[in-house]
């Protein structure tokens, strides 16, 4: 009889365990865990002693506080070498437990996604938690229907229009930065002069280069209604007519109107930048960049410039296009339950509200959460505010297990194009001939 | 019995076998009595064929057993010759093979000839001289070739020190990097005029050990400069010249640093070459098997050149 009553009170306590267990959040609670957890970071914008790594310091110090027992080892990683170092270390299963990574970047690839080596966080937020964040930036984590990160900025690609070069030609910058097709490329012309009456030309009106993995041209791509892939991401579609009439007129800039340098459409990203912002050069009146431009032509005493944020020009859809992507942390391969608990109160810790407002403000991108930007980060930055007005229309780069070999084939015929040596429609589809190898791979 | 002269006698079959056993055993017991004998210099030897079979014999073995796999980070799959097959059939293997082949032959004699030129021109100086030539063309050897490319890639720009010079001659300025008609010349010029440091040692070192009666003999029977030079220098070079070949070859093959800085294999796929396309498999797509194929290939195919160089440059020199 007692042996009964105590059978029945272990299922009783069993079924219990099980329905309180059933109807509770789905969200993981960090354990007491001890141990140790290596974070790589890159750096981001300097202190006074001019560490570059002083923030994730200051956030591990604070957490390491708070958590007695657990140790965090930062390993300093240059952003250069940030995607080859995790490969190699991915090859090598050594990765670390945490690092930075935008996903839609390419650094972490999707076929490495579909091998585990990313932890799903779906448990471990409730849905409050990602109604926080901005769609785009989740869904810039989020594959076959799991979270595998948290966003913790997001960045997008504007045109930085040198307002000296605009001033010493008597050319009106785009009223509110915006733009048509037209109106860009009579101001490009106007931008485009012989500054020492020699003959030649010194100063070119745009500029931009093409390469893989790099997107700053793009949008001039998409801006008749283009986009690479299909939505379901099985077919190539950049051999439309939008595609090609798009290609053709961005080309027409180098080759017809004449704005643009010889090396508009290499691989030279350094140069690029340089004939933008080095004081000493200053060649080009208008680039595309990434937002991270804007804070370093803002802030850096090297390539301080009086510049305006402008959108891309606006094509047959009526609509400015641009770009955008969304940076955060991963949680790499855990064995230990407990341990990857506390890794994502980590990686949660180091991406709050607060802490996404103060990247937007010292580090030039743009917050993930709701809640980040209603703080109102760039109250006294009006190109960062000009430039999250674009995330509006920003689209995304197409996410297929195969992307980096597609992407390679696009651009290396968009170089060919840029170069003048083939037109906008064999390249582009000869590119689709040769992405058509991986689409269904 | 009778035995024909050189017909075995079946009695000595027995003891002849165990003479052989005997000699079989020779080779063996004779490497364990050597390495007796020199315990303290192999034991030198140790720590550095110890890095040797850790960092260069290991990786190669796992990576020709790493071709046959498809390599994934928790289930790699054995899949026999595929990565192979997928080699020859990729549409860029044949673009970087004809791409590094082109390099090789324009590059190998260039920096050959122009290292047997320089060393010619250096070795009748005095002793100063030679101390100061050496060491000046020695100098891109040990320059990183990070920093060689980087003042290339300035030269070559479109208001670089190149396009200066043709605007002087009144010639329009030439997108080196940016078409691909000029890419791969471009870097081609680039390994051309860097000085061939190595190979000028090395033919100096050769020419001074030539003895100076094989001159003096040429002198006396009327040889002019030119004439010793072509008939006495360049024969007695040949192994050095060999050397170089192979060592340039293999080289070229490689080559990697320039087109990942410069042109990162563009525009299109003009300068891409064979570990371009290495690096990228396995960097950038993660191909680790189809990547160690690919390097096996580039293997077997300096290993074919190098053989080839042997066979017809191969000559004993004694003096």
């Amino acid at each position: 009889m007692k042996k009964n009553v105590l059978l029945m009170s272990l299922l009783a306590v069993f079924v219990l365990v099980a329905v309180v267990g059933f109807f509770t959040p789905a969200q993981v609670i960090a354990k007491d865990w001890e141990g140790k957890i290596v974070v790589w970071d890159a750096p981001r914008w300097p202190d006074e002693n001019d560490d570059r790594f002083h923030w994730m310091k200051s956030r591990i110090a604070e957490f390491e506080a708070a958590h007695p027992g657990v140790e965090i080892e930062l390993v300093e990683v240059p952003w250069a070498e940030l995607g080859q170092k995790l490969n190699i270390a991915i090859a090598g299963m050594d990765w670390p437990d945490l690092a930075p990574v935008d996903i839609s970047g390419g650094a972490i690839k999707l076929k490495q996604l579909e091998q585990g080596v990313i932890e799903p966080l779906d448990d471990y937020f409730t849905k409050d938690e990602l109604a926080d964040f901005f769609p785009g930036a989740l869904e810039a984590y989020t594959y076959k229907e799991h979270l595998y990160g948290i966003p913790s900025s997001m960045t997008v690609h504007a045109m930085l229009l040198n307002l000296d070069i605009f001033e010493e030609r008597g050319v009106e910058p785009p009223v509110n930065g915006k733009w048509t097709w037209d109106e860009f490329v009579e101001k490009m012309q106007k931008l485009t002069f012989d500054r020492d009456n020699d003959g030649k030309i010194d100063v070119y009106g745009f500029s931009t280069y093409i390469m893989p993995g790099y997107y700053e041209a793009w949008p001039f791509l998409m801006m008749d209604g283009a986009r690479p892939l299909s939505e379901d991401g099985e077919e190539y579609t950049f051999d439309s007519p939008e595609a090609i009439s798009a290609l053709e007129k961005f080309a027409s800039l180098k080759f017809e109107y004449d704005v643009s340098p010889m090396e508009m459409g290499g691989n030279d990203v350094g140069g690029c930048f340089q004939a933008f912002a080095n004081p000493e050069l200053r060649t080009v009146a208008v680039e595309p960049w990434a937002s991270w431009a804007i804070a370093s032509v803002r802030n850096n005493d090297k390539y301080q410039t009086n510049f305006m944020v402008a959108e891309y020009p606006i094509g047959e859809t009526g609509q400015s296009v641009t770009v955008g992507g969304s940076g955060g942390f991963v949680v790499f391969k855990q064995s230990n339950k407990d341990k990857k608990a506390v890794v994502v109160e980590f990686a949660k810790f180091i991406s709050d509200t607060e802490q996404q407002y103060i990247f937007a403000t010292e580090y030039g991108t743009f917050p993930a959460r709701k809640s980040s930007q209603e703080m109102g980060p760039f109250a006294d930055n009006s190109h960062m505010k000009r430039a999250s007005e674009m995330l509006q229309y920003a689209v995304s780069i197409p996410k297929h297990s195969n992307w980096p070999q597609i992407d390679e084939r696009i651009q290396a015929w968009l170089q060919l194009v840029l170069n003048g040596e083939k037109s906008a429609k064999e390249a582009l589809e000869n590119a689709g001939e040769e992405a058509a190898r991986f689409l269904n791979k | 019995m009778i035995f024909i002269k050189g017909q075995i006698n079946p009695t000595e079959v027995g003891s002849r076998r165990r003479l052989f056993r005997r000699k079989e055993k020779q080779p063996t017991m004779h490497l364990l009595k050597q390495i007796g004998k020199h315990k303290w210099d192999y034991l030198f030897l140790l720590p550095k064929f110890s890095v040797f079979l850790v960092f260069i014999a290991l990786p190669v073995v796992w990576a020709f057993v790493l071709s046959f796999q498809e390599y994934q980070i928790f289930d790699t799959v054995w899949v026999g010759l595929d990565n192979f097959k997928a080699v020859f059939t990729g549409d860029l293997f044949y673009k970087a093979l004809w791409n590094t082949f082109r390099y090789t032959l324009v590059v190998v004699p260039s920096q050959v000839m122009i290292a047997l030129i320089l060393a010619s021109l250096i070795n009748p100086l005095n002793r100063k001289a030679q101390t100061f030539f050496r060491a000046a063309y020695y100098l891109p050897t040990v320059t990183s070739v990070v920093v060689i490319s980087m003042v290339w890639r300035w030269m070559y720009n479109s208001r670089g020190l190149l396009n200066y010079i043709l605007s002087l001659v009144g010639v329009d300025a030439i997108n080196w990097l940016g078409s691909s008609n000029w890419a791969l010349t471009s870097i081609i010029m680039m390994a051309i005029l860097t000085p061939p440091g190595v190979g000028v040692i090395l033919y100096l070192a050769a020419m001074g050990s030539i003895p100076e009666s094989l001159y003096e003999a040429a002198r006396i029977d009327g040889a002019g400069p030119i004439t010793t030079w072509w008939r006495i220098t360049l024969p007695l070079l040949k192994p050095t010249t060999l050397y170089l070949v192979v060592l340039g070859t293999i080289g070229s093959f490689q080559v990697f640093a320039q087109v990942l800085l410069m042109t990162d294999g563009g525009p299109g796929y003009a300068t891409t070459t064979l570990v371009h396309l290495i690096y990228k498999s396995a960097f950038r797509d993660f191909e680790f098997g189809l990547a160690s194929a690919q390097a096996i290939v580039l293997f077997g195919i300096v290993l074919i050149f190098a053989f080839i160089q042997f066979k017809f440059l191969n000559t004993d020199v004694e003096y």
